[in-house]
């Protein structure tokens, strides 16, 4: 029996029952508010169990079937994950602007642009644009930074 | 009637709205013809742009980025082989060899005349259809809108992409991200994990640019080794007399699938454009030309992913249901606008709606213009390298996504949500029941809660209503319906071919 076929499956019945657990730790409210409908905590224990049922139904269905394993993501996906949480962390550290720039010129290298001067073009134009964009236009103040804090003075 | 007509007319009257739909109607057409990006993702990254527009010129965006994209992507499909959008891939079957012999720009002109049919055929009955199915949900009451939502959620089984059980589990997975914030009746938090700004549940914009365009960047980092074989065009070919005699009765059967897939509750163009050219394939006394070129092939996909376009909108407007993916986004914009969906959206917006259908109308007899004289230019915006195109596309998410409520929170979930959604689409999770069933997750509880309200408790008393029976039995079908097709498909084969 190949584990791997049922990965998935077993992922997200164990999400399911994640949810139900944290679920079942809502506050329960009292019959004069709830009356006759429903407690908070019901409606995603049942969703959940529905996924439950319908999880059965996958792992009976790739069981049947045996499908084909996915073949892991090549380099530049992890490359590009990697740099959402660079952005995360340039973002919270230094300006949403910086995170966006560094993140773009890295894409485009990690993605085969060898030309890095339209790299960087590119990487530094777009967000300037969308930025006066938003600020000029559509009065968007964006997240306080290093960047930000200096155009606003 | 006669106010209806008045406020479509108004539309060509307003040159500003027109300058609107032609400008939207080129980007249309760009995104259309980058492989990639879609209609979907074009509505998710244009909708924070709208957020300033009057409600009108928002929802006039939108909707004309979803006709406009949805055929440019028969563009890169005839040209070079990869269909723009998903609701263009039965176009590359025959478009694709007809290019290749040399007649890239016959095929064209097929695709163009073709979608542009299917287009106004389906505005035409969503203007007729609207009001029409309008007046019976005045009469719905939340057992009836709750058996609605479990019809709508049904359709999911059937969406195109993944299976019918993937389907299944996204969409309840949508409708349990509905749940979080706090619930209506007992204000009590759910999921919000002490986050203030979770408390009103939520937000539709971030998950859907997540779940549409950042996923979609993810999928793109894989494929940034395809080579692209374009094929030279030299300009786009109106169809001859002889083609017309061949196609017309292809274009008026594809228009009627269309549309009628269209509105179904979660369908999109996508499966019309597969129904549309099996079905030209089947009704064809030319069957040994499909695959190799037949103009019938083109028309019959072309004419029916179009034709889903005002279909999609029937459901959506009328009932608050999505047709499809971009549907979703559409019914976000309205929602954003404060555009309630919904029947009453047809007395108390009238003018507006009709605004809408109209602009929808123009923008079909504009990207027909454009497919004729500018197919070449925007093929060739169709080789700009994914290296440079998809950092901008992060960009746009990223500021797009922050601006709609100012919140860094928001920045957050769309990259979450850009994960959550690459991981699904690579294990055969299509991402859109997730985007419909989060828009049906309120209403399924919402209805289900005043529905038990209603009967002091007794849930079965639901099954007393007609009309909610007659929902919960067109979801019953619609669950097991892939599967008694699979299961029959596989008798007729046992037949067909025994051991």
């Amino acid at each position: 029996m190949k584990i791997r076929l049922y990965t998935i499956p077993l992922v997200i019945a164990s999400i399911s029952l994640i949810i139900i657990f944290m679920a079942l730790q809502f506050e329960l409210s009292p019959p004069m508010i709830v009356g006759e409908s429903m407690q908070a905590r019901s409606f995603p224990i049942f969703l959940m169990i529905i996924n439950l049922v319908l999880v059965t139904f996958l792992a009976v269905q790739f069981f049947n079937s045996n499908p084909e394993p996915v073949p892991l993501e090549g380099p530049p996906t992890w490359g590009t994950m990697l740099l959402l949480i660079i952005f995360y962390l340039l973002t919270i550290s230094t300006d949403m602007f910086i995170g966006i720039a560094v993140v773009m010129f890295f894409m485009s290298y990690l993605w085969g642009e060898r030309r890095i001067y339209l790299a960087a073009l590119t990487a530094i134009i777009t967000p300037i644009s969308i930025f006066f964009l938003f600020d000029l236009v559509l009065r968007v103040r964006f997240p306080r930074g290093v960047l930000i804090d200096w155009y606003y003075g | 009637m006669i106010e209806a007509l008045s406020a479509m007319g108004s539309v060509i009257l307003d040159p500003n709205l027109l300058l609107l739909i032609f400008f939207t109607t080129i980007l249309g057409v760009i995104i259309g013809v980058l492989p990639g990006l879609g209609a979907t993702t074009g509505a998710a990254l244009l909708l924070p742009f709208t957020l300033t527009m009057e409600p009108l010129h928002a929802i006039t965006v939108l909707t004309t980025i979803y006709v406009s994209a949805t055929f440019a992507g028969s563009i890169t499909a005839i040209l070079i082989n990869t269909p723009g959008t998903p609701a263009a891939a039965a176009t590359t079957f025959d478009g694709y060899p007809l290019a290749q012999k040399g007649e890239a720009g016959r095929a064209l002109g097929i695709a163009v005349v073709s979608s542009t049919v299917g287009g106004i055929f389906s505005v035409f009955v969503l203007c007729g259809a609207a009001p029409l199915l309008a007046r019976v949900a005045y009469e719905f009451r939340p057992p009836e809108y709750f058996a609605l939502t479990i019809f709508g959620l049904s359709m999911l089984a059937s969406i195109s992409a993944g299976g019918a059980i993937k389907n299944l589990i996204g969409g309840v997975f949508g409708v349990l991200l509905a749940t979080i914030g706090a619930e209506r009746v007992t204000a009590i938090e759910r999921f919000t994990f002490g986050l203030n700004e979770l408390y009103e549940g939520l937000a539709f914009v971030p998950v859907m640019i997540g779940l549409f365009a950042m996923s979609e960047l993810l999928i793109q980092s894989n494929r940034i080794n395809q080579t692209i074989n374009a094929i030279g065009l030299k300009a786009v070919k109106l169809p001859t007399k002889e083609d017309y005699k061949k196609i017309w009765k292809t274009i008026v059967r594809s228009c009627g699938i269309g549309t009628f897939i269209g509105i179904l509750p979660a369908e999109g163009a996508t499966v019309a454009s597969m129904i549309g050219y099996s079905e030209s394939r089947r009704w064809s006394k030319n069957k040994e030309e499909f695959g190799k070129g037949s103009i019938e092939g083109i028309a019959g996909a072309e004419a029916a992913n179009n034709a889903a376009t005002g279909g999609a909108m029937v459901p959506t407007m009328v009932l608050g249901i999505p047709g499809s993916g971009t549907t979703a986004i559409i019914l976000v914009g309205l929602m954003v606008h404060g555009l309630r969906p919904g029947p009453y959206l047809f007395t108390e917006q009238v003018t507006t709606v009709y605004q809408i259908f109209g602009a929808m109308l123009v923008a079909n007899i504009m990207f027909l213009g454009m497919g004729l004289y500018a197919a070449k230019f925007f093929a060739r915006i169709s080789l700009v390298p994914r290296a440079i195109l998809w950092p901008i596309v992060f960009s746009l998410c990223i500021i797009g996504s922050y601006a709609l409520n100012s919140s860094l929170l928001d920045v957050w979930i769309v990259l979450l949500f850009g994960v959550i959604g690459f991981f699904a689409r690579r294990h055969g999770f299509a991402v859109a029941p997730i985007a419909v069933g989060l828009i049906l997750g309120e209403m399924v509880e919402t209805n289900l809660q005043h529905s038990l309200k209603m009967f002091d408790g007794e849930w079965w008393l639901i099954l007393t209503q007609p009309l909610a029976v007659f929902f919960l039995l067109l979801a019953f079908l619609g669950l097991c319906g892939p599967f008694i097709f699979s299961l029959l498909k596989n008798k007729i084969g046992e037949k067909l071919n025994p051991k």
